[in-house]
């Protein structure tokens, strides 16, 4: 029997992201071409300044390309208006930042529970939701605490859960491991392989993080805005 | 949470700028009510004291009266005029007056002057200033020729009680005539001028002396219940006299129906004056509190860069950002209109109840316009002016946080994620 085939879900054709840095034009991202199937764990790697914060942002419809096309969905991302940009990163996106960045006036849970309320999900249906979520993981008992209350392994996880609340079709997670020790960087990671599996939701993370390069079942490399064919 | 919670929660996240921002604008709210207050207080002050004085605060008389008030001019059917007066909406009560200028003698010198011819059996204090500063003596009798002169008038012509003095002035035709009355009383107003040169005499006397019949006289003088009402009063009096005017020949005749600011104008100016410098400063005042409070909300937007950013990332619409910035500076607005009501209360309670005796800031004279002025400082607010001005002190705020919410919205996500 021959094994499923599976769909495009970003699809990332002749890429090229450049902007001005003072007098200097800096292409950040030249000439990319990139398939991501559903269900992916992928880290896009590559040195600093080698464009895969540009490229996530970009597949995440934070930043256009200056010329090609990104599809997210076969949705063609710079064809969508600013408010059908913000429907779409609230519903089918994902982000898990580098520096947790989440809201300090709200609780783990109310961090949580943010893009829910942004959908206009009942209350109920949304406590449901959030609860099982940080049950998840692992924060049960730690719902009203504020991230300043919390440690960095812990802010991150709540991170995870406002990431994968709305149930999205791709998680885009930016140095994920970057501040966190290793012993919280493997554990989140786990977190994240054990989304993906049983889930499926994909995951694109931008690092240059061994142990994340090392659990990625796909890892793409760049440099200077461009895949690394010698990588 | 929805944004109304999560605005509460953000403008208390620097607790000491926003105590500070909201001190800031109740002191605006403090600064306003005083100014207003003051103004309130006063203004309704001097134009019930010149309205007091004779004319009212509406004028029925005959045209041309008001420019050159000489004694041919006159209105008639004055009775039926009052009667109509009686059911108009807005009219407290109306007074039959005569005035006009003469001279004034004694045994001993003579002085030009004016008098004003009452009715002793309706006029009161409540609505007469010379009879509520009434010192010495009393109010003559109807029928009587008696006549209360002001202290100063008193002093020049050397006149007590019970000693006689001539008037003389012209008839209706403009023929002189001279009458004798006795001194019954002397009042004293406090202003120089009107107490050196005024007099009250019986008007059922002066009508027999000037040649006017029963029901001649030369204004009708109405009191309304509220100044503020004077435009919307005057208008339903002249409605009513013009329609009576219609149904009964009797009271077609010519007439004018003037408001305090047409026979008071020196009082009109003045208040018209003082209250636009009071609006520039008012306007000035908002100004530096608004500039505050875009500060506090600027920089609170500026410091949350990096958290719009993540927001937006997440699936915040822009304009929802805005929503959050308006709903944190209205809270701002609640906050600061709180703090104003709870340090303003004690302050006008007081300077309304007791007030702050400004009698040596202002010397010996207490009058502006020909109206006397109260000496003690005090507030009086009315409920239109309290809407005002939190109506305005919560519109300002909300107005300068338009800038930082405009702004809040339109930083492009991957630019807000760069910030520190």
């Amino acid at each position: 029997m021959a094994p499923a085939e599976k769909k495009v879900i970003i699809s990332i054709q002749q890429v090229s992201k450049s902007y001005q840095q003072g007098k200097v034009k800096v292409n950040a991202v030249n000439d990319l071409s990139l398939d991501i199937e559903e269900g992916e764990f992928t880290a896009l790697c590559g040195p600093s300044g080698s464009g895969k914060t540009t490229l996530l942002n970009m597949i995440g419809g934070l930043d256009l390309p200056t010329e090609g096309v990104i599809k997210l969905e076969l949705q063609e991302l710079a064809q969508l208006s600013r408010m059908a940009l913000s429907h779409l990163r609230r519903d089918r996106i994902g982000f898990v930042f580098q520096a947790y960045n989440l809201i300090p006036v709200m609780t783990a849970y109310e961090n949580a529970e943010f893009v829910l309320a942004l959908q206009g999900m009942p209350k109920a249906q949304r406590r449901e939701r959030v609860m099982s979520i940080l049950k998840q993981v692992g924060l049960q008992g730690l719902e009203s605490r504020r991230p300043d209350e919390m440690s960095g392994g812990q802010q991150q996880r709540v991170a995870i859960a406002r990431a994968i609340v709305t149930h999205p079709a791709v998680v885009l997670a930016d140095e994920p491991t970057a501040n966190v020790d290793s012993e919280n960087a493997e554990a989140l990671l786990d977190l994240m392989e054990e989304l993906n599996q049983r889930e499926g939701i994909t995951f694109i993370f931008s690092t240059h993080d061994p142990r994340v390069m090392k659990r990625a079942r796909r890892l793409v490399y760049l440099r200077d805005g461009q895949l690394d064919p010698a990588a | 949470m929805n944004l109304s919670g999560l605005a509460w929660r953000n403008i208390w996240r620097r607790k000491r700028r926003t105590g500070i921002t909201a001190i800031s604008i109740g002191f605006g709210v403090f600064l306003a009510v005083t100014s207003s207050g003051i103004g309130d207080y006063s203004y309704t002050n001097m134009i019930n004291a010149s309205a007091q004085m004779g004319w009212g605060h509406i004028s029925i008389e005959a045209p041309g009266y008001y420019q050159s008030p000489a004694l041919d001019k006159h209105i008639n059917q004055v009775g039926a005029i009052q009667q109509m007066l009686q059911n108009t909406p807005g009219v407290e009560s109306n007074y039959v007056r005569i005035m006009g200028q003469g001279m004034f003698a004694s045994a001993h010198k003579s002085v030009g002057g004016a008098f004003l011819a009452i009715d002793p059996n309706t006029e009161t204090g409540a609505h007469n200033l010379f009879l509520r500063s009434l010192e010495e003596g009393k109010l003559f009798a109807a029928n009587s020729s008696g006549v209360v002169v002001g202290r100063g008038m008193a002093q020049k012509l050397k006149l007590r009680l019970g000693k006689k003095l001539v008037y003389t002035t012209t008839d209706k035709k403009g023929e002189i005539v001279s009458e004798i009355a006795r001194v019954t009383g002397i009042f004293t107003t406090g202003v120089k001028e009107v107490d050196s040169a005024f007099v009250l005499l019986p008007i059922n006397a002066v009508r027999h002396t000037i040649g006017y019949k029963s029901d001649e006289a030369s204004l009708v003088a109405v009191m309304i219940e509220d100044q503020r009402y004077t435009t919307k009063v005057l208008a339903s009096v002249r409605e009513r006299l013009d329609s009576e005017s219609g149904q009964n020949n009797l009271l077609t005749q010519n007439r004018e129906i003037l408001s305090w600011r047409e026979t008071q104008s020196e009082i009109a100016g003045l208040i018209s004056l003082d209250r636009s410098s009071n609006y520039i400063s008012q306007i000035l005042i908002g100004l530096l509190i608004s500039a505050g409070i875009l500060n506090t909300l600027l920089m609170s937007v500026l410091e949350r860069t990096r958290e719009f950013g993540v927001m937006m990332a997440v699936g915040m619409a822009p304009h929802s950002l805005f929503f959050l910035v308006i709903i944190e500076s209205t809270w701002l607005a609640f906050l600061g209109l709180a703090v104003g009501i709870l340090i303003t209360i004690p302050w006008y309670f007081y300077l309304n109840r007791i007030g702050i005796d400004m009698s040596g800031a202002m010397g010996d004279d207490y009058t502006a316009g020909g109206v006397l002025i109260d000496p003690v400082l005090r507030l009086y607010l009315y409920p239109e002016t309290i809407v005002a001005i939190l109506s305005v002190v919560f519109l300002l705020t909300l107005l300068s946080g338009l800038y930082p919410a405009w702004r809040a919205g339109r930083i492009p996500p991957v630019e807000s994620l760069k910030a520190m």
